[in-house]
């Protein structure tokens, strides 16, 4: 349960770290301590810590509260990998199969208002790209955000 | 998530710090609704000083304003701006509360 970290020697050109948590919500904080150092150490934008901290806070609560048809013990793993322009971060977690992605838009327009799949919606704005892929058992979303100027 | 609150006569003032995700929107919550009930129905939450509010947080947000309105109460939020303030765009949320700029406006808005 260790922050791996490794950094190339080319001054940043490319980095990546990641992190294995526990299927339990508040594990989750500890995924926002290492988006925080991995930004700083970056120095990503306001923009873009907000954005990968909201994507994975909505990512992580689907799995953690939906994703088991046990009360196992699980892993899910969370990498962050900066490359030129853009930051990746993949989730996988062995959960049963579900796709992100092909969930409905909320309607942002009933009443009184539902809050039922903002959460998605918000990891599709908040993000430039979403990649879903089921391997192995294996759930994997990548998500990229730009870094902008 | 840290949560700092004051009474101004009928008035209470709660300012949150931090994060409002997963892990603290329950929280979070809770206190709002637990004010409502004790009979504190207006309520101005100041989120200038919160890095970022997921879903789980509007969820915690739009359960107090109902609470609030149950009792005859009101909710004011200030302090929406910046990252904050876009997700609240992004969210389609900017229409279900009452927002006012600072903490002396969302005052002056309960007590009209």
């Amino acid at each position: 349960m260790s922050t791996g970290s490794s950094v190339s020697p080319q001054a940043g050109l490319s980095a990546s770290c990641e992190i294995r948590i526990a299927n339990n919500l508040s594990e989750i904080a500890r995924v926002a301590e290492m988006v925080d150092e991995f930004a700083a150490r970056h120095q990503f934008s306001n923009e873009v810590i907000v954005a990968l901290n909201v994507s994975l806070d909505e990512i992580l609560n689907n799995i953690i509260s939906y994703g088991y048809e046990d009360a196992a013990h699980h892993e899910i793993a969370v990498r962050l990998a900066l490359h030129n322009g853009h930051v990746e971060a993949t989730v996988e977690d062995d959960g049963k199969p579900f796709d992100p992605l092909a969930a409905p838009a909320p309607d942002l327009t009933s009443s009184p208002r539902e809050i039922g799949g903002v959460g998605l919606h918000f990891v599709r704005n908040l993000t430039d790209e979403q990649t879903y892929t089921r391997r192995d058992r294996i759930n994997q979303l990548r998500l990229i955000k730009r870094l902008g100027q | 998530m840290k949560l700092v609150e004051a009474v101004a006569e009928d008035v209470t003032i709660v300012e949150a710090y931090g994060r409002i995700d997963s892990t603290t929107a329950r929280e979070f919550g809770d206190r709002l609704v637990s004010l409502v009930q004790a009979g504190r129905g207006s309520l101005v939450v100041d989120l200038k000083n919160i890095a970022y509010i997921s879903s789980a947080g509007f969820r915690a947000l739009l359960i107090a304003n109902r609470a609030a309105a149950g009792k005859q109460g009101k909710l004011a939020l200030c302090g929406v701006i910046g990252e904050v303030k876009r997700l609240f765009d992004i969210g389609g949320f900017t229409n279900e509360f009452v927002i006012c700029p600072t903490q002396a406006d969302g005052i002056g808005k309960l007590r009209q």
